[in-house]
């Protein structure tokens, strides 16, 4: 089996030939980003060939490099195949490291208390004048050093079978492995000698397209591994919808299998790295939306897609890993992250988890963005949700030269107020192909500062510049001349563009704002905006709060939790305080239905304006447009 | 003053218990702060905390009834000054008068259009609800047959009008069972008329000009034990009923007056200006207008408004969706797809009707929202279209794929297409538009 | 949801003035101003009654597409667009004469020089202030907007209309020849708002801007139109400057409407008074300060009407008659 040396960890890996340099990684435990589902399309895990031989086609995803990087070496790990023994260096870019950073400082700041624990004991042995039963004396054992009392603690058979001999083979020197479970305590294990610094537990974000694991060392509370991997079902569909149509179609129980198999390559990879038994991990917290969290648990999400969209459940649930397949102890709890409503799910619970928003009595808001949006708000006492369709415009949809963040993408952009002329930045530094979401925030607010178009977006056709012209069916403006671009065409952003652009900001805002009306609150009662998602990874602040996808607050007040789903999920394996608490927060949010909320047609149509149609509620936004008017206002 | 649904959080029990049918306490105080649902559904409130929510939720403006039988209808529970905050519930009742001195066949001329006459518009019948006897004659055994005669053959509400206490009785007598609201009692007949709606269970109305003297009367009214009570103002003018309506419904729905939370009857016959007198009774929160004899213009105009304004804003009214030919389509002919708010529907088929182009009008269920609306919402979609070509069995129907959208659906064009393999093309925005868009633009 | 229903004293809905007499460099006889109240409509007395509302009576250049019955009951005039004009002032009583160009609706048209004639010969042959509306068409609007405004140079008309994608020109040439201008937009109390952002920022001033919100017709939609009025004038008194500002209503659908359309021709007058009377004196209690008709027996109508909702709140000179006398 060749072997795959990754620098500059000299990270190693056995992989059979044929596998790919991203499972590779994955075995040796290094997180390398998989934007895409590893699907050759999002270009982010970059890896440079030092020696050994590949299968990868240069031709067909060359467009993802410079000529420079091909001469390095350069390849997709995702796409690239194991000929024989490799030695690969990983850049730091292509790494996912910010993350674990923002989970050990979040972790940090709760109590360590996980609800697993182990309990090494030298029990007395029996004797004519002490006939106390087995199971009794190692229960009273643990009762004796701290533990629950015997009383509360459940031995499951198939344990209580293994004891007797268990306790003599190890001479009354055992270790037992106790569970805090829904309505008491559960004796999972009982093993031979002290193994008490054998303990380890895992958090899992069973995402629609990537998984990703964090393995915890929960005697020494720190984390020992992270690993990700793509979610294997997405061969039965891409998106959410098809995936529970496919598992109407009979296909429920082999979406099960890929769920848990997609896990088990993860938490394979991470143990293998981290150099543990995967047998000693003991409990598996996962965060995962509602239909992924079905999915997983093997129930029919059928029925949260028609009328009246029942989901089967949405307490938090707790099983054994054996029942569904996780390759961990089979008596390893595995707990799911409960929900509100079929759309804000586990995922958005942990992203609430995550922030901390339910701990403190400042009002909070939370925004999760993809094609589809979540917002939540509120502080420890109440909380209101809801949950949208943007559209796809944030994600280079429905916009002419719009696209997802992969190379070539123009992630920053600028316009000299005065020239009109763009400088932007692409992703990987490459010749421009179009505009990704961040960019296209950018534009919007640069297009208006340089008052090129009106608060409706509207494109001031009188501005006599080359870059402002009527392209074939709608005006336009110039981003970058053919011969700058990747391509043969100028890059423009057309009114049409522009105008599904607002209305998807307006989408997002409108329900930040119908919430916060609900809740009679304004936006001097927010202490903070937090975004979770990859979107706000790369969005600039400033400039979503001149465009108004988000209310005005200061700056330092907008903050990005990243993957809030294995930031909670996290939270919740180390903390059992936290984890009890979950059920309580998912009751304790209360869903607005936007399409049932009449004032919600209202904030729509008054937020489909730049910034917002009241501009009292974006004073600092008003004072530079109104700048920027006097300065270029005049450039017709 | 009416609460803030946080407020009112703030004094649940805060265990979500769920015992009151909603998910959580803050759902619950939502629905209470609209004023939707009543408090006594939270089991678990303290005497102390039930009043005070029930005082700063419940209706303002009593519900009051009148008439028996089939066309008996109630007002007041209104909780707004302006359709905007909420909606009007309770339409008010046009009662049409007829005097005691009138001779018998303009009478029955009256009656016959109040018992008969209907509009109909937008899948509703519109008509007047009842008749106003006014007491002229000075002569209360006149009085008496002249509603005897009308009782007999009408079965209408209806509203007695005579200050003299001896005349309403002599009317009563003939049609106090079926609950007419008795108008009106000033300081001097309260006593008498407070009898009169006891022994017959009617509603009575209270009259005077001035806000304070009219609280004095409700409340000698109230104190003799009639609750069912309306207001009216007393007007002399158009202006002074707008001040004074406005006045009582503003204080009422602050809930800084309870003693003004009851409906207003307007009497528009004195003023002169039936036109204008009905259509500000409807506009300013009268409970029941008491009407001259309107022409049939005016009163199809009228209760058009009516209907208007007492229309919910957040509930627009619906058409059934599905396929409808318009001025004698062929297979050939272009279909229109649009949503079933009325008022889009409506406003389309007036713009093609009169542009006499032949085509099919294509209504998709988008549960009554307009276009932008339905695509903002995401109610509106390549499913639902798709879905509906197959329910109107659209195929058979016409001999083209070509399905022209509204100019606001733009941004579905693709999807649609994709979905249904119907070519689509994008019409205008504007419904006035639409039939240059055909005359000039469309060819399958 | 809920907003405040008491008016914050001292708001006022900003005035607009129109027309301009010789000494202000036009020729108007007569000039209105509208707006000025801190209270709705009806409400107020002394100052914060502001100014009372104007009726004005709808007529066109070219009346193909001008309703029957109109055409029926106003007869040759129609043919002569001078002497509609003046009918409209002194036979039927209007406050006002608002002239629609709707000879810009047909296809290709580029007469351009008679839109200019004809406004001379409307100001030649009234004495009021003014309303004239443009085309439809934004490719012509820029040529449209420039000959009615330079024809009317001086004479402070209220230029129609600016809607949220096509504002600029009549902005420009309002600016440029010193008119008010009509910001209409469909139902809706934020578009209205942000069309009136939009035309502050081409620096119109905002005393020459009034807004309208648009209005269908009685019983179709109407109550959507009735409710943002409200809401605009609520706004408006609780110190949203951006709304604080005349509104104007035409319910223009109303003679096209299938209950007047298809109307028995004996009784098609009368159905057709009635509903552009309940639509327009509606508007007036919602907040309306020129209310648009085109029968000329609803103007009659309406006159009486205001009396009664006027009376004792306004100097009778103001109310009914001369106010720059």
């Amino acid at each position: 089996m060749p072997t795959v040396t990754f620098l500059p960890g000299f990270h190693k890996a056995d992989v059979p030939r044929g596998a790919t340099i991203l499972d590779a990684a994955q075995r040796a435990g290094l997180h390398v980003n998989v934007v895409c589902g590893g699907q050759g399309r999002c270009g982010k895990c970059v890896v440079y060939l030092k020696s050994g031989k590949i299968t990868f086609d240069r031709e067909k995803f060359g467009h993802f490099f410079t000529a420079e990087e091909l001469d390095r070496g350069a390849c997709l790990a995702c796409q690239s195949l194991v000929r024989n023994d490799l030695r690969v260096e990983v850049p730091a870019s292509s790494l996912v490291q910010e993350q674990k950073i923002l989970v050990e400082s979040r972790a940090a700041e709760i109590p360590f208390r996980p609800s697993v624990r182990k309990y090494s004991l030298e029990l007395t042995p029996p004797s004519l004048t002490d006939t106390t039963p087995d199971i009794t004396r190692l229960l009273e054992g643990i009762e004796a050093q701290g533990g629950p009392a015997a009383n509360k603690i459940y031995a499951p058979l198939e344990v209580l079978r293994s004891v007797p001999q268990l306790l003599r083979q190890g001479g009354w020197r055992v270790t037992g492995t106790v569970a805090l479970v829904p309505g008491g305590y559960r004796l999972i294990k009982v093993e031979e000698g002290n193994t008490e610094g054998r303990l380890y537990g895992a958090a899992v974000d069973l995402g629609t397209t990537t998984i990703v694991v964090y393995l915890w060392d929960l005697a020494t509370a720190s984390v020992i591994a992270t690993a990700s991997n793509y979610n294997r079902q997405i061969g039965y569909g891409e998106d959410i919808l098809s995936r529970v149509n496919f598992a109407r179609k009979n296909g429920l129980s082999k979406l099960q299998r890929l769920a848990a198999e997609s896990i088990n390559q993860a938490l394979t990879a991470a143990a293998n790295n981290a150099g543990i038994d995967r047998e000693d991990i003991h409990e598996v917290v996962v965060a995962g939306n509602t239909v992924m969290t079905h999915l997983l648990l093997c129930i029919d999400p059928g029925y949260m897609i028609a009328e009246p969209y029942v989901p089967v459940v949405r307490r938090m649930l707790s099983t054994a890993a054996g029942r569904i397949g996780l390759a961990v102890h089979r008596n390893a709890g595995v707990y799911t992250f409960p929900a509100v409503s079929n759309f804000i799910g586990g995922d958005i619970i942990a992203d609430i988890l995550a922030c901390g928003m339910t701990e403190r009595e400042e009002i909070s808001l939370l925004i999760d963005i993809g094609t589809n949006f979540e917002v939540v708000i509120g502080n420890r006492d109440w909380m209101l949700s809801c949950a949208g369709a943007a559209g796809p415009a944030l994600e280079g949809g429905e916009v002419l030269f719009g696209m997802r963040a992969n190379p070539g993408a123009m992630e920053k952009v600028r316009i000299d107020g005065g020239t009109l002329k763009p400088t932007y930045e692409t992703i990987n530094r490459v010749r421009p192909k179009g505009i990704c979401g961040s960019g296209l925030i950018d534009l919007l607010a640069e297009l208006i500062r340089a008052c090129v178009i009106d608060r409706n977006g509207h494109i001031n056709m009188g501005i006599r510049h080359p870059r402002v012209r009527q392209g074939r069916y709608f005006p336009e403006f110039v981003i970058a001349w053919a011969d700058e671009t990747d391509g043969e065409r100028d890059i423009v952003i057309t009114e049409n563009d522009i105008k599904n652009l607002i209305m998807s900001k307006a989408a997002i805002l409108g329900a930040c704002m119908t919430l916060m009306d609900a809740a009679g609150i304004t936006r001097e009662d927010l202490a903070g905006i937090y975004f979770s998602g990859a979107f706000g990874n790369y969005l600039n602040k400033e400039n979503a709060i001149a465009v108004g996808l988000i209310p005005e607050v200061p700056l330092d007040a907008v903050k990005n939790i990243g993957n809030g789903a294995i930031t909670g999920a996290n939270l919740a394996l180390i903390s059992r305080d936290r984890r009890r608490n979950l059920d309580r927060i998912a009751q304790q949010i209360t869903y607005i239905e936007l399409n049932a909320e009449p004032s919600f047609m209202d904030q729509y149509t008054s937020s489909c304006f730049l910034p917002h149609t009241d501009l009292s509620l974006f004073p600092g936004v008003q004072r530079v447009l109104d700048e920027c008017r006097i300065r270029y206002g005049g450039a017709e | 003053m009416a609460m803030k649904a946080l407020d009112i959080y703030k004094l649940l029990p805060k265990t979500n218990c769920k015992k009151c049918g909603f998910p959580t306490c803050l759902a619950f105080a939502m629905k209470l702060a609209s004023g939707k649902v009543d408090v006594d559904l939270c089991p678990d409130l303290d005497e102390q905390t039930r009043e005070l929510l029930g005082g700063a939720t419940r209706p303002p403006i009593r519900l009051v009834a009148i008439g028996a039988g089939e066309r008996s209808f109630t007002v007041g529970e209104e909780f707004v000054l302006y359709r905007h905050e909420r909606t009007f519930y309770h339409q008010p009742g046009l009662m049409m008068q007829v005097a005691d001195t009138w001779p018998e066949e303009r009478i029955e001329g009256v009656v016959a259009r109040v018992r008969d006459e209907t509009f109909h518009r937008v899948g509703e019948d519109l008509s007047v609800d009842g008749i106003a006897f006014r007491w002229e004659s000075g002569d209360a055994d006149r009085f008496g047959g002249v509603v005897g005669t009308v009782e007999a053959c009408a079965s209408v509400p209806e509203v007695i009008i005579a200050d003299d206490p001896e005349a309403q009785a002599a009317a009563l007598a003939h049609c106090g069972n079926f609950q007419p609201l008795i108008h009106a009692a000033c300081a001097d007949t309260a006593e008498a008329m407070c009898d009169l709606a006891r022994k017959y269970g009617c509603a009575l109305a209270v009259r005077a000009g001035d806000l304070e003297e009219l609280k004095r009367l409700v409340g000698l009214c109230r104190d003799r034990g009639v609750e069912n009570l309306m207001l009216d103002p007393a007007p002399a003018t158009l202006r002074d009923f707008l001040a004074r309506s406005v006045e009582i419904r503003r204080r009422a729905v602050e809930r800084t007056d309870p003693d003004l939370g009851y409906p207003v009857v307007f009497d528009t016959v004195p003023l002169g200006l039936p036109d204008a007198a009905t259509a500000l009774g409807i506009l300013k929160y009268a409970g029941v207008i008491i009407i001259d004899e309107l022409g049939p213009a005016s009163t199809m105009a009228a209760l058009t408004l009516r209907q208007n304004i007492y229309t919910d804003p957040q509930k627009p009214i619906q058409v059934t969706p599905g396929l409808y030919p318009v001025n004698a389509p062929t297979g050939s002919a272009p279909v229109l797809m649009t949503v079933n708010f009325s008022l889009t529907y409506f406003t389309l088929l007036g713009y093609l009707e009169a542009a006499g182009i032949p085509c099919y009008l294509f209504i998709v269920d988008t549960e009554g929202m307009s276009v932008l609306t339905a695509v903002a919402g995401g109610k509106l979609t390549e499913t639902l279209v798709a879905d509906a070509i197959k329910t109107t069995e659209l195929e058979n129907r016409v001999d083209h794929r070509v399905l022209i959208i509204p100019g606001y659906a733009a941004p579905l064009s693709g999807k649609i297409e994709e979905e249904t393999g119907w070519e689509v093309r994008v019409g205008p925005g504007d419904a006035a538009e639409i039939g240059e868009y055909l005359e000039t633009g469309w060819e399958a | 949801m809920s907003e405040e229903h008491n008016p914050e004293p001292g708001n006022r809905i900003l005035e607009v003035r129109l027309g301009a007499t010789k000494a202000e460099g036009g020729t108007r006889e007569r000039v209105y101003t509208v707006g000025g109240a801190g209270t709705f409509p009806f409400l107020g007395a002394g100052p914060a009654a502001g100014h009372p509302p104007r009726i004005a009576l709808e007529i066109c250049d070219d009346t193909r597409t001008w309703s029957p019955i109109v055409l029926r009951e106003v007869g040759d005039l129609a043919e002569d667009t001078g002497a509609w004009a003046a009918a409209a002032e002194t036979t039927f009583g209007a406050d006002m004469v608002r002239l629609s160009f709707t000879s810009t609706r047909q296809r290709g048209f580029d007469d351009f020089a008679s839109l200019g004639t004809t406004v001379e010969e409307v100001i030649g042959a009234t004495k009021y202030p003014l309303i004239v509306e443009g085309s439809t068409e934004p490719a012509i609007d820029s040529e449209v907007y420039r000959r009615i405004g330079e024809a009317a140079e001086g004479e402070r008309v209220l230029l129609g209309t600016a809607e949220a994608d096509r504002y600029r020109s009549v902005a420009a040439s309002a600016l440029a020849y010193g008119h008010a201008v009509v910001a209409q937009t469909p139902i809706d109390i934020n578009l209205a708002k942000q069309l009136n952002i939009l035309l502050h920022e081409t620096a119109l001033p905002p005393e020459r801007i009034v807004i309208d919100p648009y209005t269908g017709t009685l019983g179709y939609g109407f109550e959507y139109s009735y409710s943002v009025m409200e809401r605009i004038r609520s706004v408006a008194l609780q110190g949203d400057a951006d709304l604080a500002r005349p509104m104007i209503s035409s319910a223009i659908d109303s003679l096209n409407v299938k209950e007047v359309r298809e109307a028995d021709p004996e009784t098609a007058d009368e159905v057709a008074i009635r509903w552009e009377f309940y639509a327009a004196f509606s508007a007036l209690i919602a907040g309306a300060e020129i209310v648009c008709v085109r029968h000329p027996g609803t103007v009659a109508l309406l006159r009486e009407a205001l009396r009664a909702l006027l009376e004792g709140s306004h100097p009778q000179e103001e109310a009914y008659g001369d106010e720059s006398a």
